[in-house]
């Protein structure tokens, strides 16, 4: 029996066959005893196998099983709407356009700054015996103290007299 | 526990009402209900319990997520293994990527041992308890390809016709023609070895 001829068998016991083919095979099975028996044989299985399927069941609890299915169902929901989720409140909302001029003017500042006068200051004091400068350079983060002898200048002395302090200096870095 | 029992004298349709307006204990009284069946089909496709209970669990969620688009065309439970069907046929799809072309692949499309078996005989289920029938055929569903039993699934059980297999599979009709014959023929040989086995 050829392979095709099979199929046609099968097909005409499924109900797949339109009605003349299906009346055509009918009589071929009928006249054919091999047909025949090839019918038989899967009409047999069909029979067998319609209502016992073999029946499973789940060993999990009724719980258990269910906690695992509605912890998918919320956490695909959630993935579901990020943008819910993490949605702000309302007044947060404007402060992103606030950030953003903010951030904008201190770049535009700091590319200025470059080319603007440079910015320092100097401070003078004068106390007994003592005189200090402070000298603040902003743009280069620095202050430099000096420290220096108030008084007139003496003429030298002998070599074991004592030098006088002409002007130590202290760097501060801020 | 008396929300359960009250839930319980509920028919289907009463139940996925209420779930389609969003109430999820109605939906956990229909997994309760159907949860074997659609179990059982995973893993008469899967013949992996791991992997069965996976891809049922799977199912709800999935079932839960579209249970708007139910209309009622079918039973609560038909639509529901539609869709385990579905996500089976998926898994099988991604697993036979996996892996190299069995050999049963290659006799499927030369015929196979069992395009040259005689015929055996007419009905394997002669004399057997049911119980014992569906240990049968359980055993010997297991014995087959993945590509027979799955046809053979979606044929016997589910009862669907060559073109909607065809289309579920993503193969021509000639091939679920083709497959099925085959795992007919090799379960009717399996059943037959298997009665001869328990009379020994």
């Amino acid at each position: 029996m050829n392979h095709n001829l099979e199929l046609k068998l099968q097909a005409w016991l499924d109900g797949e066959l339109s009605g003349p083919e299906s009346r055509r095979v009918g009589q071929e099975i009928a006249q054919d005893a091999a047909a025949n028996q090839l019918v038989t044989e899967l009409r047999a299985l069909k029979s067998t196998l319609a209502g016992n399927e073999p029946v499973m069941t789940i060993s999990e609890t009724r719980e258990f099983y269910w906690s695992k299915i509605e912890r998918q169902i919320q956490r695909e929901t959630q993935v579901a709407s990020p943008v819910h989720a993490a949605r702000p409140a309302n007044w947060l909302r404007w402060l992103s356009p606030l950030a953003g001029f903010s951030a904008m003017t201190c770049l535009l500042l700091m590319a200025v700054r470059p080319f603007a006068a440079p910015t320092f200051d100097e401070i003078s004091a004068t106390g007994e015996g003592m005189e200090a400068v402070t000298f603040h350079d902003q743009s280069a983060g620095m202050t430099v103290v000096w420290l220096a002898d108030a008084m007139p200048a003496q003429p030298l002395e002998a070599p074991d007299a004592k030098t006088p302090d002409t002007g130590d200096s202290e760097v501060e870095m801020e | 526990m008396s929300q359960q029992h009250d839930m319980s004298a509920l028919n289907d349709t009463d139940l996925v009402r209420a779930a389609q307006k969003g109430d999820m204990g109605t939906f956990e009284e229909l997994v309760a209900r159907h949860r074997d069946k659609i179990y059982a089909r995973a893993f008469s496709m899967m013949r992996n319990e791991d992997e069965a209970l996976d891809l049922s669990q799977e199912a709800w969620v999935k079932g839960w997520q579209r249970l708007v688009q139910f209309q009622g065309d079918s039973s609560f439970v038909t639509w529901m293994t539609r869709i385990v069907i579905n996500l089976c046929l998926d898994q099988i799809r991604k697993q036979k990527r996996q892996r190299a072309e069995s050999i049963e692949v290659l006799e499927e499309e030369s015929g196979g041992v069992e395009r040259y078996m005689p015929v055996s005989t007419p009905n394997p289920s002669a004399g057997l308890e049911r119980t014992e029938l569906r240990r049968r055929i359980d055993r010997a569903l297991s014995q087959l390809s993945e590509e027979h039993r799955t046809v053979l699934v979606l044929h016997e059980f589910e009862e669907l016709e060559y073109k909607q297999i065809a289309k579920r599979m993503g193969c021509s009709i000639g091939t679920v023609m083709s497959r099925l014959f085959y795992a007919r023929r090799r379960m009717a040989s399996l059943l037959a070895s298997l009665k001869r086995e328990n009379a020994e």
